[in-house]
């Protein structure tokens, strides 16, 4: 069917549909209750409680638990980057002490026939002679194993427990700040170190 | 949170962690005597203040106590020690890590010119530079002229050198030394052995660093 705004037809057609349509009382209100009613999407819903602010009771115990928490991952941090934390690696030969990735065993060795006792103090052990004894092998050969980080370590070896003896087959280290002769070891990323020498 | 716990958290929390940061020094109590002890703490505490790692530090006082030093040259060492890590700090920059810090201060000590360690930095920012460094303080500690070593050691790893061929190095020129060869003699012969050994030109210090070797 074809028509024009001058069709008297369209026309009245027109003008009823131009009339408000009257809505019953209370439509608005029974509209936004539905739609209040209706539940909001789960990212919305998230995104909602996490912006909402919210008041939290914390009992002072819990406080103290927390700083507890935060204390104990501050010390794990620390022991973590202490030299010698870290995995073993395989031990090389009497003379050659290999070192590998982040933490290797280094073995120190010292040829000390007559020696009755021999420890090793150092950068490594808090220079406590007591906490790295060395073992008496075959022939006068003492050794131990400790495991180092990456680094350059200071150590000397104390033989009878009073005598502190350098490596003989290490580097010393520049200045004796304390009148007694020191090794160095450094431990690289991946290389070779010898130390280890005889009395 | 309301304003009460989270004040409480905090302070706790400032309370705590100096605690933390403190148990470094804790490791002197009873190594030594208490007046050195506070000294050394004291020290301890400026140098971690001013962004120095503490634990070679704490490590030199110690050393110092198993000898039997006395209290006074305990803390000269320490003083001396930290003085060295903020002279690594300078030229090595920030972000230098603990063993880079003490190797060095060690190289400094033995007399590397700030230059070398300044350059070796400034050529390989991203590199560890310990065993380097290291390596230079063992040559000079072993009679080798300080400018012959930094200038063996920068050569060598302007070539690419690996760690272990360093070390290598090192002992080459120990055993020479110890065969009777002049210390800076024995380091420059060993240089061109490690030229020969690696088919590469061991370039003069000034030279552009070539690519790296890959392992």
């Amino acid at each position: 069917m074809h028509g024009s705004a001058d069709d008297p037809l369209i026309a009245r057609v027109a003008d009823a549909l131009r009339q408000p349509v009257p809505l019953a009382p209370g439509f608005d209100a029974r509209v936004m209750a539905a739609v209040r009613r209706s539940p909001p999407s789960l990212p919305l819903r998230a995104w909602t409680w996490l912006r909402e602010p919210r008041v939290v009771a914390v009992s002072p115990l819990g406080v103290l638990a927390m700083a507890a928490g935060m204390a104990g991952l501050l010390v794990v941090g620390a022991v973590s980057r202490e030299p010698g934390a870290g995995s073993r690696e395989p031990r090389a030969g009497s003379q050659e002490l290999t070192t590998v990735a982040a933490a290797a065993s280094v073995t120190f060795v010292l040829v000390a026939p007559q020696a009755r006792s021999v420890a090793l103090a150092g950068d490594f052990n808090d220079w406590d002679a007591a906490r790295a004894l060395m073992r008496r092998e075959a022939s006068g050969l003492w050794t131990v194993d400790v495991p180092l980080t990456p680094g350059r370590y200071r150590y000397v070896f104390v033989v009878d427990g009073r005598r502190f003896v350098a490596d003989p087959a290490a580097p010393r280290a520049v200045g004796d700040d304390f009148g007694t002769p020191t090794s160095v070891v450094t431990i690289g990323g991946g290389g070779t170190h010898a130390a280890g020498g005889s009395l | 949170m309301n304003a009460k716990p989270l004040m409480l958290a905090l302070l706790l929390g400032a309370l705590v962690l100096p605690r933390a940061a403190r148990a470094q020094t804790q490791r002197l109590t009873g190594r030594l005597p208490e007046h050195t002890r506070a000294e050394v703490a004291a020290l301890v505490d400026s140098a971690r203040g001013a962004g120095l790692p503490a634990d070679p530090l704490v490590n030199k006082a110690l050393e110092g106590a198993s000898k039997g030093a006395d209290g006074a040259r305990i803390v000269a060492a320490v003083r001396a020690l930290a003085g060295g890590l903020a002279r690594a700090r300078a030229i090595l920059g920030a972000g230098a890590t603990e063993p880079e810090l003490v190797a060095g201060a060690a190289a400094l000590r033995a007399g590397a010119p700030p230059a070398f360690v300044e350059r070796l930095r400034r050529e390989y920012p991203r590199e560890p530079l310990v065993v380097p460094l290291a390596v230079m303080a063992d040559l000079v500690a072993r009679g080798v002229p300080a400018d012959t070593a930094a200038q063996s050691v920068l050569a060598l790893v302007r070539v690419g050198v690996r760690e272990a061929e360093l070390v290598a190095f090192r002992h080459s020129v120990e055993r020479d030394i110890a065969l009777g060869a002049p210390a800076g003699a024995a380091a420059a012969i060993r240089v061109n052995a490690a030229e020969r050994d690696l088919g590469a030109t061991v370039l003069l210090p000034g030279s552009l660093p070539p690519r790296p070797r890959k392992p």
